[in-house]
């Protein structure tokens, strides 16, 4: 059988392992190194300045400031976050389930009404926000109101991917589950939220990443006793300028982003992302 | 054990008639068939004996009982799939066990009823897998084994074995058949294939368009088929139009037949019991009825038919010929060793001995 490798020996005697498609390969693949490298970039000088003081010493001490006067934002960070993932899935599951399994009249004008949030600019939600929060609604720079924001802001990115996992469930095993003598809910709790649960994950991971480190509209709507770790450093950089201490805070928020996206890609791949505007 | 009732029984989804009146009496330990083409109506039925679609109108009875508003979980029937639906999160011992834990059996005796179904279906050592990690064949009997665990009252299957290939096809309907019988549980099976359906039922239902076209045993079907329908969907059949012109009582414990001209053929069928002399009707005759005379001699007899043959085919256990009789090409069969003098004898002008001809009324009303 004939086959289209490279020839064992080219005239000039070169190595019989060198090939066109071989470098096609490497160039392809030190692309995207490259540029991989050029965005990891800011993040890896933000790491190398945290361990460094001002005279150039190696040392962790600015990290002590991120159990210090800094935990306080990491922990409100982290409350409000996990506060809108469930809000989000408690309202978002049962929306899809509305939209999916019972027929609407309007669907498309409304699914494209619930994304808008997506499509708002920060500033023109910022501005209303405040506006609402102090006039409207008396909640001016409270968590209230900066849980409220960012379950209205990540509300699509929960939906969209319970909708496409909750579409792609066949109604089989629903009927399965029911005809075994399953109820209602029964059914839902044993054999569709577990067969939901990468699409669910997805909306989780999603929300996690967006609010943990938001910062477009947080600077609206938040206030002294309501200073998330994003707005911290926000703050830090503007009146102290460069710290170690401020790198340490930084770094530690993009730490806990990268493992919670890693555990997630680790256990449930990408396939539930798809609809999102992140892939 | 129970008995079925489906009383004129309708599905109508907006305009369109799903399911026309379906009437059926099904007894205990019966194993019914519904068998028709895809859109026939079958399946919507099934569904609505397992709850899953609600009725238009028209009761189902179990044991006499109106079950039209008991919601599924409730009427303690199984349902086997097509796609065998076995929950892909868990495990084919936890698979089976659904339908127990479901109902806060103790665990004990959970344990029990799947190892007694694990055994059941040969598939103990496979317990722990995933029902990725199974076969076509391993995937739907683990699917009758979870259906059989609650010792459901009634069986109910949609097509379970269209999805496997024929060998497979062919052992499992033969393992659904002796389950049935073993547990003595009523059935009722869909399917659009009449071998299977020929194989394994006590009686069976042929639906088209929504509607029972007759209802009975496999040798009524096949040998007394009552309408244009059910004599061509089953086995082959040649269908000869023509029309009525006489009748011939019986002799003593024979049947009536019916004397019918096709054009410048003489046949005799038997009498469907609801034509009169000058109604249009259609003789059918099965291929392999059909007996080939190498003799271009007169054909003034009934059944004896003239023709060409225009095409001849080596089967292997069977010559399969088409016979051009007056413009009409009429197939047959030929089995056993003479056979094989059929063979090279195209363009031959034979005469044909049809037997056991049956008659049906051509009704344009429901010609398609």
């Amino acid at each position: 059988m004939a086959t289209l490798a490279a020839p064992a020996e080219t005239a000039s005697g070169r190595n019989p392992g060198f090939s066109l498609k071989w470098l096609g390969n490497v160039l392809a693949h030190g692309y995207v190194w490259v540029w991989l490298a050029i965005f990891a970039l800011p993040f890896l000088a933000t790491l190398a300045y945290s361990l460094r003081t001002p005279d150039g010493v190696w040392t962790i001490s600015a990290y002590q400031y991120v159990f210090g006067s800094f935990k306080e934002n990491l922990l409100l960070s982290l409350e409000t976050t996990i506060l809108t993932i469930i809000i989000n899935l408690v309202i978002a599951v049962p929306a899809a389930y509305a939209i999916v399994r019972h027929p609407l009249p309007g669907k498309s004008f409304m699914l494209s009404a619930l994304n808008l949030s997506l499509y708002t600019p920060a500033a023109v939600m910022g501005l209303s926000l405040v506006i609402a929060y102090a006039f409207l609604f008396r909640i001016p720079q409270t968590m209230t109101g900066l849980i409220a924001a960012y379950v209205v802001g990540t509300f699509p990115l929960m939906l969209v991917p319970v909708i496409v996992a909750l579409r792609d469930l066949p109604m089989v095993f629903e009927e399965a589950a029911r005809t075994l003598g399953a109820t209602r809910m029964q059914t839902f709790w044993r054999v569709e939220i577990p067969l939901l649960g990468p699409g669910i994950s997805a909306g989780i991971l999603l929300t996690f990443v967006i609010i943990f480190n938001e910062i477009l509209v947080t600077p609206f709507i938040a206030g002294p006793s309501t200073t998330t770790a994003a707005l911290r450093v926000y703050n830090l950089t503007r009146t102290a300028g460069f710290q170690p201490s401020t790198a340490a805070l930084a770094t530690t928020m993009q730490l806990v982003s990268f493992v919670v996206v890693l555990i997630f890609f680790r256990f449930f791949g990408s396939r539930y992302l798809k609809g999102t505007y992140l892939i | 054990m129970t008995r079925v009732q489906l009383l004129d029984v309708t599905k109508r989804y907006g305009s369109t008639v799903a399911v026309d009146n379906f009437r059926a009496d099904i007894a205990d330990g019966e194993f019914v068939t519904l068998l028709g083409p895809s859109g026939c109506g079958k399946t919507t039925t099934l569904r609505m004996v397992a709850g899953l679609v609600d009725l238009t109108s028209g009761q189902i009875r179990f044991d006499g009982q109106v079950i039209n508003n008991v919601p599924p979980h409730k009427r303690n029937v199984g349902l086997a799939f097509q796609s065998h639906a076995l929950f892909p999160h868990l495990s084919v011992a936890r698979n089976i066990a659904f339908g127990l834990e479901v109902k806060g059996t103790p665990k004990e005796e959970i344990q029990h009823r799947v190892r007694e179904m694990l055994d059941m279906i040969e598939l103990s050592q496979h317990a722990d897998r995933m029902p990725s990690q199974l076969s076509g064949g391993q995937q739907q009997r683990v699917a009758l084994a979870r259906m059989l665990a609650t010792d459901p009252r009634v069986l109910l299957f949609d097509e379970p074995l269209s999805a496997l290939d024929r060998n497979l096809r062919d052992t499992l309907k033969y393992s659904i058949l002796e389950l049935q019988r073993r547990t003595g549980k009523t059935a009722i099976y869909v399917t659009h294939d009449q071998s299977e359906a020929f194989a394994i039922s006590d009686r069976i239902f042929v639906m088209n368009e929504g509607r029972i076209e007759q209802a009975g045993t496999q040798l009524d079907i096949y040998l007394h088929p009552r309408t244009e329908f059910v004599a061509g969907f089953v086995g082959d059949n040649n269908a000869i139009p023509g029309e009525v012109v006489g009748r011939v009582a019986g002799a003593s414990g024979e049947p009536a037949l019916v004397d019918v001209r096709a054009g410048g053929m003489r046949l005799r069928g038997l009498d469907p019991g609801n034509v009169r002399v000058g109604d249009k009707v259609l003789a059918f005759v099965r291929p392999e009825n059909i007996e080939v005379i190498m003799d271009s001699g007169p054909a003034d007899v009934p059944n004896l038919v003239r023709g060409r043959i225009d095409q001849i085919v080596f089967e292997g256990p069977t010559v399969r010929l088409v016979v051009d009789v007056e413009g009409i090409p009429i197939k047959a069969t030929a089995g056993g060793l003479g056979r094989l003098t059929l063979l090279a004898q195209e363009r031959r002008y034979v005469v044909l001995r049809l037997q056991e001809v049956t008659v049906v009324r051509d009704d344009p009303a429901l010609a398609a």
